[in-house]
C-alpha cells in the first residue's frame, strides 16, 4: 500500500498531462484531415484559376484570362444563371412537395412504428445507386415512356408528350424526386418533436387550425426547413450527372462544365468555374444558417 | 483524514463554492446541509475530482490531491441518480471497481465473487446478483450504488443526496441502513441533503452550507438547539424569526413590543422555536418571563406526531406553533379567531445585523 | 379536431401519391429489367419477358456485343472503400464528438470545418484534389485520394450522429466508474462505448451507405481503376442497357437484406436497452 501512495504524486503529472491536452488528442486527427483535404484543395482551386491555360497544360504564372473568358461567353455565365435557376426551382419544388408529407407523417401519424415506417419507405428507393435512379427517368418520361403510354391508353392524350425528356423539365422532374427525400426527414423530425400540448393550450385558447399552423407548428419547423434547404441545395447546386443524363447534354450547369473542362485537360477554367460555383455555395448556406443555429438544434 | 483548506470555485462569474475549509476525521459521519443552489454537489464533485478548484487545496492523509484525477484519488462517490452500468448485472456492477480500477485492481475471481457476496449481503442484496440493474427497485438500486462504492473501500465515502430519490418510506428504512453500513465499516461518510430532518437525524457532524460558505459546523444537537447564524435557524425550519430592532430590553418588531434577555444591544432578529410557543386564551393574564403576542389563528396542519398552527402576526406575517399530540391542548379554533401566543424569554435567541448570534447569558433570573 | 378528419385523409392521399412519384421510377426500372436480351433496349415495351440481363450482369449470359458491367473488380473496390472509409470516419467522428461533450475554445470553428466537409458539392472537392494530386505528382488512385476525400465527406455525417448521441448520454454514469478508482480510457471501453455502440453503428451504416454510392468526388480522384459509381457513369456516355436496371435491382435486394440485419440488430438491443431503462426511468421521474 505504501508504494502505491508513494505513487500518486508522478501518476498525477502523468495523467493531467493527458487530462490538459485531451481536446488536443481528440480533436487533431479530425482538424488536420479536414485542413488537409478540405481546405488546402479548395484554397488550390481558387489559386488553380489564376493559372495560365495552355492548350493541354498549366503553368503557374498568374493570370486573370480565365476569369475573363468566364464572364466573357455566354455559354459560360449563361450556364451560371441556369444553375441557379434550376436551384431555386428545385428548391422550392422539393419544400412545396415534400412539406405536406412531412406533415402528416410528423403530425397525423401518432403511432411510433408507423412513422418509422413511413420514413424507411421515403428513404429506401436510396438504395439503389443514384447514377441509376437517374437512368430509371428515361424509360418513363421518354416518348414511349411508362407516362404517356399510360395516359394515352386512360385517352387523355391523343399523342405522346414530347416535352418531358430531354428538356430542362425533366431535369427538374428528376432532381425533385431524387433530392425531396431530404427536404422531408428533417422536417417530418422536428415536427414530430413538437409538444402535444403546446397545441392543446393554444385549442383551449380557441386558435383555429390555420393559426396553429401559422403560429406554432411552421415557426418550430423552420429549422428542420433550413436543414433540407442546406441539403437540397448542396446537391442540386454540385449536379452535373442527372442534367446530363436527362437533358441529353442540352442543360448545362456550372457543374457540367467542370466535369467538360477536365475532361479537355482545361484545369485553370474548370478551376474559376468551381470557383463561382464555390462563392454561389457560400452565399446560399451562410444565408440559409442565418435562418437557424446548427450547433444548437442538434 | 482529509483537510479542505480554502476552497474556491465558480463558474462563469458566479460563485458554487466560497472559501470552504473543513477537517474530515477518519470514521464520522458527516451530514452536510444546504437548500437547493448553496453550492453543495459542487462542493462534494470537487472533492471526487470531477470539478477542479479555483483555488484552494485538498489533503489527504498529509498528501496534496488537488489535481489528482478521480479515479486516483481512492474516494468514493455515489451519485444521486445512482449512475449504474445499465449493460451489467447488480453482480458486475458491484464488481466494477475492484476489477478494473487503476490502483491494486483484483484480478482472482474467486477473490471478486466473494467479496461482492459479501458486499451484497452487507447491503441485503444476496438474492439479486443476477439481475440486470434494470429489473429491480429505486431503493434497490440505492444499495447496488452504495455496494459498488463501499467494496472499493474508499477512504471517504460521499454521498450526493443518496435519499433525495426515495419515497417517504424507503426513505426512513435507508436512513437507519446507511448509519448501519457505515458503523459496520468503519469508513467515514459525507452525506449531502437539502432535508434538515436527515441532516440532523444521521450525522455524528453536520455542516451547514449557504451560498457555497460553511456557515456552522458542529454536532446536530448543538446546530440545532444554538444555530450561529440566523440562515441556520431559517434552514432548521424549526423557528420563528422576527425581524426588527432590540432597544432597553424590548424587541421591536411591527405591531409589537416583545421582551427580550437582557443584556444585548443591536439584535435585529428574534428568533425562538415553534415547540417553545404556548397557545393561550386571548383573555388570559401575561405571565413573568414571557413574551407573548397576540395573534390570529390561520390553520393547523397535522404531522402523525405532532400537529402546527398557523398564526397571523398582526405586521402580517406568521408564526408557527408545534405541539406533539401527547401535550395537545384540545381545544380547537376556528380560523380568525385570536389567541395569545407565549414562549420563555430565556429561550428566545438574538441575531445580530450580520446574522450573527448575539450571545447572551442563559437567563435564570428572570428580565425586568 | 372534427373538420381535421378531412384534412387529415387529405394529406394521407397525398402521401400516398408521393410515394407513388417516388417509387414509380423503380416500378419502371423493375419491370424493364426483365427486358428481352440482348436486343431489347432499356424502354417500352417490353418484347418479351426475359432474364437475360441478370444473367449478363452475374457474367452467365452468353457473349454479346454489350460488354459486362466490370462488376468483380469495380464492385469489390467499391466495397473496400467503403468499408475503410465506414471505419476511418466513425472513429474520426467518434473522437470529435467526444471532445465536443465538454466546451472549448474555438469549437464553433471546429463544428464548422467539420461540417462544411458534406456541405462543399463533391465536383468542387474532386477538382481541388485532381489539381493538388497534379501539383505535387501523386498518382490519383481509389485507395488514396478518392478515400480521402470519401472520409472528408461521411466524417461529418458521422460526426453530428455521434454528437447526438452523446448529447443523450448520461455523464454521471463514466463520473461513477472514474469514482471507482477506474481511469478515464478504460472507463471509455468498459462503459462508453457499450452504451453508445447502437449509435455507433448507426454512424458506421451512414459512412458505409454514403461512401459506396459516392460519385462525384470519386470522378475526378480515382485514377484508372474505376469503382462501382464511376463504371455506371461510364455508360452514360455510351448506349444504356437494361443490364444496368437489373444490377440496380440486385444492389436494391442486397440492400435490404444489409438493412434488415441492422434492423434486428438495433431492435434486439433496444428492445435489451429498454428493459434495462424503463423502470429506472419510471423511478427517478
Amino acid at each position: 500500500m505504501s508504494a502505491v501512495t508513494h505513487d500518486i504524486p508522478e501518476e498525477a503529472g502523468r495523467e493531467s498531462f493527458w487530462r490538459r491536452n485531451l481536446h488536443f488528442f481528440l480533436l487533431a486527427p479530425g482538424v488536420a484531415w479536414m485542413v488537409l483535404f478540405l481546405i488546402v484543395p479548395l484554397v488550390m482551386m481558387v489559386y488553380v484559376s489564376f493559372w495560365t491555360q495552355t492548350t493541354f497544360a498549366i503553368n503557374s504564372t498568374l493570370t486573370t484570362k480565365s476569369w475573363a473568358a468566364f464572364f466573357g461567353s455566354e455559354t459560360y455565365y449563361g450556364a451560371l444563371i441556369r444553375t441557379l435557376r434550376l436551384w431555386l426551382t428545385v428548391l422550392v419544388l422539393t419544400f412545396l412537395a415534400g412539406y405536406p408529407t412531412a406533415l402528416f407523417i410528423g403530425r397525423f401519424v401518432r403511432n411510433k412504428t408507423l412513422q418509422t415506417v413511413l420514413l424507411v419507405t421515403c428513404v429506401i428507393p436510396f438504395w439503389t445507386s443514384f447514377l441509376i435512379r437517374v437512368l430509371a427517368w428515361r424509360p418513363m418520361l421518354g416518348k414511349e415512356g411508362a407516362i404517356n403510354i399510360v395516359l394515352e391508353k386512360l385517352g387523355l392524350i391523343s399523342g405522346p408528350i414530347e416535352v418531358l425528356l430531354f428538356t430542362e423539365l425533366s431535369v427538374i422532374i428528376g432532381m425533385v424526386q431524387i433530392y425531396v427525400v431530404f427536404m422531408v426527414g428533417p422536417i417530418a423530425f422536428m415536427l414530430a418533436r413538437i409538444d402535444d400540448s403546446l397545441i392543446e393550450a393554444a385549442r383551449d385558447l380557441g386558435a383555429t387550425p390555420l393559426t396553429i399552423f401559422r403560429k406554432i407548428i411552421f415557426p418550430l419547423s423552420l429549422p428542420g426547413v433550413v436543414v433540407g434547404a442546406i441539403f437540397v441545395s448542396v446537391m442540386v447546386l454540385g449536379e452535373f450527372a442527372t442534367a446530363s443524363a436527362l437533358s441529353g447534354r442540352k442543360v448545362n450547369l456550372l457543374g457540367n462544365i467542370i466535369v467538360t473542362q477536365v475532361g479537355s485537360l482545361k484545369w485553370a477554367f474548370a478551376a474559376v468555374a468551381g470557383v463561382v460555383l464555390t462563392a454561389v455555395m457560400a452565399v446560399v448556406i451562410t444565408g440559409l444558417l442565418r435562418l437557424v443555429n446548427l450547433q444548437r438544434e442538434l | 483524514m482529509m483537510e479542505i483548506r480554502g476552497l474556491n470555485k465558480s463558474f462563469g462569474g458566479n460563485i458554487a463554492v466560497r472559501d470552504f475549509s473543513l477537517e474530515i476525521e477518519d470514521d464520522e459521519y458527516l451530514t452536510l446541509l444546504g437548500p437547493s443552489g448553496s453550492g453543495k454537489s459542487t462542493l462534494l464533485r470537487l472533492i471526487a475530482g470531477l470539478e477542479r478548484p479555483d483555488t484552494g487545496a485538498i489533503v489527504l492523509d498529509g498528501k496534496t490531491v488537488t489535481g489528482t484525477p478521480p479515479h486516483l484519488r481512492g474516494l468514493g462517490f455515489v451519485q444521486q441518480k445512482y449512475g449504474l452500468f445499465p449493460h451489467m448485472s447488480v453482480f458486475d456492477n458491484v464488481a466494477f471497481g475492484l476489477r478494473y480500477r487503476q490502483i491494486d485492481p483484483v484480478s482472482d475471481q474467486r477473490t471478486v465473487n466473494d467479496r461482492v457476496e459479501r458486499m451484497l449481503e452487507l447491503v441485503g442484496l444476496e438474492e439479486f446478483g443476477d439481475r440486470m440493474v434494470g429489473e429491480i427497485s429505486g431503493g434497490q438500486r440505492q444499495r447496488v450504488s452504495l455496494a459498488r462504492t463501499l467494496i472499493c473501500e474508499p477512504r471517504i465515502c460521499l454521498l450526493d443526496e443518496p435519499l433525495g430519490a426515495l419515497d417517504a418510506n424507503l426513505r426512513e428504512r435507508m436512513t437507519v441502513e446507511l448509519r448501519r453500513i457505515r458503523s459496520a465499516l468503519g469508513v467515514t461518510f459525507m452525506h449531502v441533503t437539502g432535508n434538515e430532518a436527515e441532516a440532523l437525524a444521521m450525522g455524528d457532524r453536520m455542516i451547514v452550507l449557504d451560498a457555497g460558505r460553511a456557515i456552522q459546523v458542529d454536532t446536530p444537537h448543538d446546530i440545532f438547539s444554538r444555530p450561529a447564524n440566523v440562515q441556520v435557524a431559517r434552514f432548521l425550519n424549526a423557528y420563528n424569526i422576527l425581524s426588527g430592532s432590540g432597544q432597553g430590553g424590548a424587541f421591536e418588531t411591527a405591531g409589537a413590543r416583545l421582551a427580550m434577555p437582557p443584556g444585548v444591544s443591536g439584535a435585529v432578529h428574534y428568533v425562538f422555536r415553534f415547540d417553545n410557543v404556548a397557545i393561550c386564551d386571548p383573555d388570559s393574564r401575561g405571565q413573568s418571563g414571557s413574551a407573548q403576542m397576540e395573534a390570529e389563528f390561520i390553520a393547523s396542519e397535522f404531522l402523525g406526531s405532532r400537529v402546527v398552527y398557523f398564526f397571523r402576526r398582526p405586521d402580517g406575517g406568521v408564526i408557527e406553533a408545534e405541539k406533539h399530540l401527547s401535550a395537545v391542548d384540545p381545544r380547537g379554533m376556528r380560523q380568525g379567531e385570536k389567541r395569545i401566543l407565549r414562549w420563555p424569554v430565556e429561550n428566545v435567541l438574538l441575531y445580530g445585523k450580520g446574522g450573527g448570534m448575539l450571545r447572551h447569558e442563559p437567563v435564570l433570573e428572570v428580565a425586568q | 379536431m372534427h373538420h381535421l378528419v378531412g384534412l387529415r385523409w387529405l394529406l394521407g392521399l397525398y402521401t400516398a401519391l408521393f410515394i407513388a412519384f417516388l417509387y414509380g421510377p423503380f416500378a419502371v426500372m423493375a419491370i424493364l429489367s426483365f427486358q428481352q436480351g440482348p436486343e431489347g433496349g432499356p424502354q417500352f415495351p417490353i418484347r418479351e419477358w426475359s432474364t437475360f440481363w441478370y444473367q449478363h450482369v452475374m457474367g452467365l449470359a452468353p457473349p454479346s456485343r454489350i460488354a459486362p458491367l466490370p462488376i468483380a473488380e469495380a464492385l469489390t473496390r467499391s466495397l473496400s472503400l467503403a468499408f475503410a472509409t465506414m471505419v476511418v470516419s466513425t472513429v474520426l467522428g467518434t473522437l470529435t464528438a467526444q471532445a465536443f461533450r465538454t466546451r472549448f475554445k474555438g469549437s464553433g470553428v471546429v463544428f464548422y470545418l467539420v461540417v462544411l466537409g458534406m456541405m462543399v458539392p463533391g465536383v468542387l472537392l474532386g477538382l481541388g484534389m485532381a489539381l493538388v494530386a497534379d501539383q505535387l505528382g501523386i498518382d490519383r488512385s481509389w485507395w488514396g485520394t478518392a478515400f480521402v476525400l470519401h472520409v472528408v465527406y461521411t466524417y461529418p455525417f458521422a460526426f453530428l450522429v455521434m454528437l447526438a448521441i452523446f448529447n443523450r448520454f448520461d455523464r454521471s454514469v463514466e463520473e461513477a466508474a472514474w469514482s471507482l478508482g477506474v481511469p478515464p480510457a478504460r472507463t471509455f471501453r468498459k462503459v462508453t462505448f457499450p452504451m453508445i455502440f447502437p449509435g455507433v453503428l448507426s454512424a458506421m451504416l451512414f459512412a458505409l451507405t454514403l461512401s459506396y454510392d459516392e460519385f462525384p468526388r470519386t470522378l475526378f480522384t480515382a485514377g484508372s481503376d474505376v469503382t462501382m459509381p464511376i463504371a455506371i457513369y461510364g455508360t452514360f456516355a455510351v448506349e444504356i442497357h437494361p443490364n444496368l436496371f437489373a444490377f440496380g435491382i440486385l444492389t436494391t435486394l442486397f440492400s435490404f437484406a444489409v438493412l434488415t440485419v441492422y434492423g434486428i440488430l438495433m431492435g434486439l438491443s433496444t428492445r435489451r436497452a429498454r428493459a434495462r431503462f424503463s423502470d429506472m426511468q419510471e423511478d427517478i421521474a
